[in-house]
């Protein structure tokens, strides 16, 4: 079946990817007039139907990375260079009018705060039956059906009661399963997950997760899942993206980065996580602050905190690739060999 | 919602109660002698006649709460006393002038809100650019304006140099057609009693006469609404659902007009409500300035000539529409905020 799908041939026999980020960079100017490099020229890829995970701590550019996919990065913000293919076509040379059709269409979004997320003063149906009349033709009976039957696939008892409740009258996991519903009402080829469950209980973060990995079967979409949190990304993810300080720093395989993870902020994040089966007297956390986007370090971005550091890092660190496509980027990878197992 | 109203309605008496009581307390200050005087036209008429006579015979000299009980029994026959300032009943005289206050009122209310909204939104669409500042400093110069200043510019500009906008009521021809048997009186209010008895030339005339104090009114006002309206709608742009409409690939004009707006007006709602019943109470300054017949005009002349019997009515009649309007305000604030409900 080597000529099954074209499109594979065209990316030389690689996965087909639905998404890639390609040096993207997104800058922000804060009230003084200064520059902050929120993202700088980060580069990854979703492929179809699969669950990437970026993960790095908060205010990593992680969030603004997801909204810049999709154009909505806020006023102050502004996109400074890179690509963004989504089936091979730019999001970023598109028009408004021909972005605001991708978006909610092609790519959804859900955010971390469903409360906040839902306007207070439309019932869930409106909003769900707006999305569904937004982008696709169908009477405004078959619309306010179809909404009844997303809140039912998403596990909302009484969906045609609940069609009819204020985001106010519901609990914070069923907003946020009322805002899954929105989201996948026009089948996104592609889900902008961005920490979907962190304001919610931990008992209702596992069935939120649950949900959303039965509903990408059913439906066969892919998931960019945004998360600070590295239980979620070993029970969801495909591949991994781990981001420091506005920069990519490695990426692969979850295999590879929980097994294999070579660059030292990763080790050092997933040494900080508590384990049950080793003694330990007291958590482990990396030393240092995540520094001031206004004074990032020259060179690798995590100098100053890091435990291989040397003169070196003052330079850009290369892409090294470990196979499998396992990258990462720091000078000392393959001369330390340092790896989690060996910690 | 029924027991709200029925609750509210039960703390009217309770309150008017208070204010009278305040109100005669006052006034109790006086001694009887100063306020016999109020009684008396020209001290011709005192010669040869016992003023002691008179206290008695009043009842100026009884205990205050006997005097109290008597204006209060006299109250609930519907006998608000004797008011030498109109000529006629209190309650006549209160029932005669609120129309044209009223009138007034809607008058101003309708460029006051519409101009303080949309201005509003436009300055908070324009944050922090020119035309956001320009409306912010045209607003900020109404605000600081005191009314019997800039209604004086008024009178001075479009009464004394151009003529358009006379001060009064109407002009005496059409006062006279007014008060001849033929013309109906429905409402009290002239502009809409002349449409409803076709005299289209009266009619033209009273909105000449509304003009100025309109005008007046509206810059001092609007400004406050424009303020509440922009500060709002900075906020709401904030939200995250307003970030989730787009996201859904909805047109910014949507996004604006059906996500942000119908949120940032719910406050702008409860302003708009108190400032339409300022207004009704608090036009003593500009109907004295534009020599207009109307509740304020009436009041500010009762307290300058001691007329305490129109004191006490038509203070108790402003807090009767004080207390109503708020209820209004306080209902609608459930009809337009799906959150508020009443218990």
């Amino acid at each position: 079946m080597l000529y099954a799908t074209p499109s594979i041939l065209a990316f030389g026999g690689d996965t087909l990817m639905l998404l890639e980020v390609k040096n993207l960079r997104v800058y922000f100017r804060n009230s003084e007039g200064q520059e902050l490099r929120a993202v700088d020229g980060i580069s990854f890829s979703v492929p179809y139907g699969k669950t990437v995970a970026l993960v790095g701590e908060s205010g990593c550019g992680k969030s603004v990375t997801a909204l810049a996919i999709l154009r909505l990065v806020e006023v102050n913000g502004w996109i400074a260079g890179g690509e963004v293919l989504f089936e091979g076509k730019n999001l970023l040379t598109l028009s408004e009018k021909e972005m605001q059709g991708v978006r909610g269409k092609d790519i959804a979004i859900i955010f971390q705060e469903p409360s906040a997320a839902l306007n207070p003063v439309y019932t869930i149906g409106d909003q769900i039956i707006e999305a569904i009349l937004l982008h696709q033709s169908v009477s405004r009976e078959k619309a306010r059906a179809l909404a009844e039957e997303m809140l039912h696939l998403v596990g909302i008892p009484e969906p045609r009661k609940r069609l009819n409740a204020y985001p106010h009258e519901l609990s914070g996991g069923m907003k946020q399963r009322a805002m899954i519903a929105m989201a996948l009402s026009c089948r996104p080829k592609l889900l902008i997950a961005d920490e979907p469950t962190t304001a919610l209980d931990v008992t209702i973060q596992a069935q939120i997760l649950t949900l959303l990995r039965d509903l990408q079967k059913q439906i066969g979409m892919a998931i960019l899942l945004i998360t600070h949190d590295l239980g979620i990304v070993a029970d969801m993810a495909d591949e991994v993206v781990v981001m420091y300080a506005g920069k990519v720093v490695e990426r692969g395989r979850k295999y590879d980065i929980f097994k294999h993870c070579c660059h030292p902020y990763t080790i050092g994040l997933l040494r900080s996580v508590p384990r049950l089966d080793v003694d330990e007297e007291s958590l482990v956390s990396i030393p240092g602050f995540v520094p001031d986007p206004l004074h990032f370090p020259e060179g690798c971005r995590f100098r100053g905190r890091c435990f291989l550091e040397d003169e070196t890092c003052c330079i850009e660190p290369p892409e090294v690739s470990l196979g499998n496509g396992h990258l990462v980027y720091c000078h000392h990878v393959v001369s330390s060999g340092v790896c989690y197992e060996k910690r | 919602m029924i027991f709200y109203i029925l609750r509210r309605l039960l703390f009217l008496p309770l309150t008017l109660f208070g204010i009278s009581l305040l109100l005669f307390l006052m006034i109790g200050l006086l001694g009887p002698y100063q306020r016999l005087a109020t009684f008396i036209n020209s001290p011709e008429r005192l010669k040869g006649v016992d003023v002691d006579k008179l206290v008695e015979l009043y009842g100026l000299n009884d205990p205050l709460i006997v005097q109290y009980g008597r204006w209060l029994k006299n109250l609930l026959r519907g006998n608000l006393g004797w008011s030498y300032v109109g000529k006629e009943p209190v309650l006549s005289a209160i029932l005669k002038r609120f129309p044209y206050t009223l009138e007034l009122t809607l008058f101003a209310a309708i460029p006051i809100i519409f101009l303080g909204t949309s201005l509003g939104v436009l300055a908070a669409l324009h944050h922090n650019r020119p035309l956001d500042h320009g409306l912010r400093i045209f607003a900020v110069v109404g605000w600081s304006f005191p009314d019997f200043v800039f209604g004086l510019f008024v009178l001075m500009i479009f009464y004394g140099t151009l003529g358009w906008f006379p001060p009064g009521n109407l002009s005496i021809w059409a006062e006279e057609i007014v008060k001849s048997p033929y013309f109906r009186n429905f409402t009290g209010m002239l502009t809409f009693d002349s449409l409803l008895n076709g005299r289209f030339d009266v009619f033209l005339d009273a909105l000449r006469h509304l003009a100025g104090p309109v005008l007046t009114l509206t810059y001092v006002e609007f400004a406050f609404l424009l303020r509440i309206t922009r500060s709002s709608m900075l906020e709401v742009l904030r939200k995250e659902y307003v970030r989730t409409a787009r996201a859904k690939g909805l047109d910014e004009r949507v996004v604006i007009n059906k996500h942000a707006k119908r949120n940032a007006l719910i406050p702008v709602a409860t302003v708009s409500g108190q400032t339409v019943i300022g207004l009704l109470a608090g036009t003593v300054i500009v109907e004295t300035i534009f020599n207009r017949t109307g509740l304020g005009s009436f009041i500010a002349l009762a307290a300058e000539q001691l007329d305490y019997a129109s004191i006490m009515g038509g203070t108790l009649f402003f807090g009767l529409i004080l207390i109503i309007g708020n209820l209004c305000v306080d209902l609608s604030y459930a009809f337009i905020d799906p959150r508020v409900r009443l218990e």
